[in-house]
């Protein structure tokens, strides 16, 4: 418990500066439940079948540097607490049911963001067998982020972009 | 003759009544008569013991019933307590035995030996001499034998249960036996009267023997560990109405046992001071029933078989009356009368509370144990669709024996609490330890009692059905509803109109240890005398009730103004409707539990993994065995048995079958008796 102390103290503040607000570009439609959102954004994350890089990234995006969470969003651990589902990997056969379920499941006002370019677009992995489509085919999308993986400053962007901070 | 004597007399009546009734009546209407005529003597015990209890004793000598000692009946309010306490139990289980007969019970030996188990048991609290109340007390254990082994052609466990039942009684009932007859030997004449006369002049030591030996025994009766092994296992072999007659009023009359010839009997009560034992004799009883309560629902609270888990719940409420027994006795003897009436009152009403709800769950579970035909919690569940009545009674029983306001167990358990807590700052070294261990104990206890009952009712009874028999569950035939109902409407009127029967325990008790009363009670609130405490449990219910309807009318009203309404799935993680398989089972309830309290129950795992041939990697079946051994069993009684096994093969090189070496044995052993005494004498 001591050394647990002495290492917070030791090590201090690592999250770096906040950068400036992005300017988002989502939808008029987006942005009117940003708005009802009110700057407060629950996130459950749904791996539809991703090779787990994004993961990591969402890992790093709301760990202690770059800590997406001083901007009003917070990961949960089930789409009855949330308002956001975030969506990663192309979406297999086993997941789109699961994954449409979870949707459905998260209470009103709900955003879904595909993240990575497996979510938007299949990225290496269209055409698979196992492959049901990009999150777009299965859940209406409102948010995408591009990259593969995202870094953990785009993903981190674009949650500040849900919460308006 | 009075109401007490004309109740306990139509009581009486009224058994003998059921067994002529089991002997003659034809079959098919056998069950209901016997049903009914022991139904009717357990009212009008109850009668008769309200009547004793508001102060009409009686008493009766029939001196030619019995060759030597005679036959001496003597009702008075403390054993007016336990005779209504008794009587109600034996309403309940009788007409539940009605339709519970069904079960292969109907016959005629069955039938015909509990009136005379209800009978025996009403005449052990009214028994007057040492002479009445061993050959009661023996009668009570052999009329319970045979029902213990009702069943024993379905199960071969009911065999074994039975066997250590009888032999485990019979050591009781030998060392009462010992404990009494040495009493009555220095008060120079069997009757309680004279013994009572007698009590205040004993010699501290044999004083202390009389109390010792009486207590094993009477500890025996009563479940209380380390003398509780019998109770695990003979009540859940029983049939239910029998368990709940045992669990219920049986094991009270132990207690009964120790508060008669302790405070009664040795005057502990009264003279307080005198007799050399006296300072640790309560103590003693205390430290037991501290033991007990803890070891009891540690046992009850990992247990998967439901009537087990009773069983062991018997042994922790059991040990709750000691401890309030115990504590009633220590402040008596340190001439805190007030505390002491209060202790004691205390443990009475918690006799009362636990025979209700414990009948009645007993009963539940008999229903659905009837139903289902297992008793396994894992493999029930979901009895809730099938079975509502016996669920909702069920879950009444439940929560009365949780402690929980609004239940019935609260008030005894928190009117306990208050006077242990008064007790303080203690008298002296041992009160100064023991007191505040109790209250330790009390509270450890009633937690796990929590969860013992969550599990019991949740897991047994709640969510979906874990096995095709759960499943197809119907609701019992009607006697046996409307016999849990009564034990039903007696935890509601114990839970509530606690008010009501406390006045009636508080003058037993201030009899017993010969306090003033220890309450001054409204017709809502008791107020505690001397000591700050008051506690109105109607209130308390409808301030719970008031609570809840506003928070749910608050909700709703939330939910009203916000969206509209979505109907949406359940969720189960959206992987497909949830099954059985995903339900938490009895075991994996209580494992956390078990893990905290691993030191204390030592319990043996075995998980054994078997691979697929192809490959290492994959896993064809995992199997998981877990036992959860009586540490104070295996500890106590194998040594015990395995010295006798050791004993009796060593005896087999005297006993060869020859006729001529036992007569010899009886000769030698005679003349050699014969020496002694012509150079003793």
């Amino acid at each position: 418990m001591l050394a647990l102390w002495r290492k917070i103290r030791r090590t201090g503040r690592v999250a770096e500066p906040a950068p400036a607000r992005p300017d988002t570009r989502e939808s008029p439609a987006a942005q009117e439940l940003v708005r009802e959102l009110a700057g407060s954004v629950q996130v459950r994350h749904v791996d539809a079948g991703s090779c787990n890089g994004c993961e990591v990234e969402i890992g790093s995006a709301f760990g202690p540097v770059y800590d997406g969470e001083r901007y009003g969003a917070r990961l949960v651990a089930s789409p009855r607490h949330a308002d956001a589902v975030l969506v990663t990997g192309p979406v297999t056969r086993n997941m789109a049911e699961p994954l449409r379920r979870t949707v459905e499941a998260v209470p009103a006002p709900k955003l879904v963001v595909a993240v990575g370019d497996c979510a938007r677009n299949c990225g290496v992995f269209a055409q698979a067998y196992g492959v049901a489509g990009a999150v777009r085919d299965v859940v209406p999308v409102d948010v995408e982020i591009g990259g593969c993986p995202p870094r953990p400053e785009q993903i981190v962007a674009a949650v500040r972009g849900l919460t308006g901070r | 003759m009075n109401l007490a004597a004309l109740g306990f007399a139509a009581a009486l009546t009224s058994a003998m009544g059921a067994v002529i009734a089991a002997l003659v009546s034809p079959a098919d209407r056998r069950a209901l008569t016997v049903g009914v005529a022991t139904g009717a003597a357990g009212g009008a015990a109850v009668l008769a013991g309200a009547a004793a209890m508001a102060g009409q004793g009686f008493s009766l000598a029939v001196p030619w019933v019995l060759p030597l000692a005679g036959f001496r009946l003597a009702l008075d309010p403390l054993g007016g307590l336990f005779v209504a306490v008794t009587g109600g139990v034996a309403v309940a289980a009788g007409v539940f035995g009605i339709g519970y007969a069904r079960h292969g019970l109907a016959g005629r030996a069955a039938q015909a030996v509990l009136p005379v188990f209800v009978a025996a048991m009403l005449l052990v609290p009214a028994a007057d001499s040492v002479g009445t109340f061993l050959v009661c007390w023996e009668l009570m254990a052999v009329a319970s034998l045979p029902l213990v082994l009702a069943e024993h052609r379905r199960r071969t466990e009911v065999g074994e249960a039975g066997l250590w039942y009888g032999v485990m009684t019979h050591l009781g009932f030998i060392a009462i036996l010992i404990g009494l007859l040495i009493f009555a030997a220095q008060a120079g004449d069997a009757s309680f009267t004279a013994l009572r006369q007698a009590g205040a002049h004993l010699s501290g030591g044999v004083a202390s023997v009389v109390f010792v030996t009486t207590l094993v025994g009477f500890a025996a009766k009563a479940g209380i560990a380390p003398l509780h092994a019998w109770l695990p296992r003979a009540h859940p072999e029983a049939p239910s109405h029998v368990s709940a007659l045992m669990s219920a009023a049986m094991v009270n009359l132990g207690v009964y046992g120790i508060v008669r010839v302790g405070f009664d009997l040795l005057g502990s009560g009264q003279g307080g001071g005198q007799g050399g034992g006296q300072g640790w004799w309560w103590p003693l009883v205390l430290l037991l029933g501290a033991i007990s309560a803890v070891y009891g629902i540690l046992q009850a609270v990992i247990s998967t078989d439901l009537k087990r888990l009773l069983g062991y719940s018997t042994t922790e409420n059991m040990g709750l009356v000691l401890i309030g027994v115990g504590a009633a006795g220590m402040f008596a003897a340190d001439g805190n009368r007030v505390l002491a009436g209060l202790a004691l009152a205390a443990a009475l009403l918690h006799v009362i509370n636990h025979a209700a709800f414990k009948s009645l769950l007993f009963l539940a579970a008999g229903s659905a144990v009837h139903a289902t035909g297992t008793r396994d919690l894992d493999a029930l569940g979901g009895l809730r669709p099938g079975m509502p009545v016996t669920t909702g009674l069920f879950g009444l029983g439940a929560l009365a024996a949780s402690a929980l306001p609004p239940g019935a167990a609260f008030v005894s358990e928190w009117l306990l609490l208050q006077s242990l807590v008064h007790g303080l700052p203690p008298s002296g070294v041992p009160s100064a330890i023991l007191l505040p261990v109790a209250v330790a104990a009390i509270a450890l206890t009633a937690g796990l009692a929590v969860a013992t009952f969550v599990k019991a009712f949740g897991v047994g009874f709640l969510a979906k059905p874990r096995s095709e028999a759960a499943a197809e569950a119907t609701e019992s035939p009607p006697s046996m509803l409307v016999g849990m109902g009564v034990a039903g409407a007696a935890c509601v009127v114990l839970a509530l109109g606690a008010t009501a029967v406390l006045p009636g325990v508080g003058s037993v008790a201030m009899l017993a240890s010969g306090s003033p009363d220890p309450a001054v009670h409204g017709a809502v609130i008791v107020q505690l005398s001397t000591v700050a405490g008051s506690l109105s449990p109607l209130l308390l219910a409808v301030a719970l009730l008031v609570g809840a309807v506003v928070v749910v009318a608050v909700l709703r009203a939330v939910a009203a103004r916000s969206r509209q309404r979505r109907i949406a799935r359940l969720w189960d993680c959206g992987g497909g409707p949830l099954s059985a398989r995903m339900e938490y089972t009895a075991t994996s309830f209580a494992e956390p539990l078990q893990r905290v309290f691993d030191d204390v129950l030592q319990p043996e795992l075995d998980v054994d993994v078997t691979h697929a041939t192809e490959s290492r990697y994959l896993v064809q079946t995992v199997e998981y065995r877990r036992r959860v051994p009586d540490r104070i069993e295996r500890r106590l009684y194998q040594p015990v048995l395995a010295a006798v096994r050791a004993w009796g093969r060593a005896a087999r090189a005297l006993a060869t079958g020859s006729v001529h070496r036992y007569l010899g044995y009886g000769f030698y052993t005679v003349t050699a008796l014969l020496i002694v005494l012509a150079v003793t004498r």
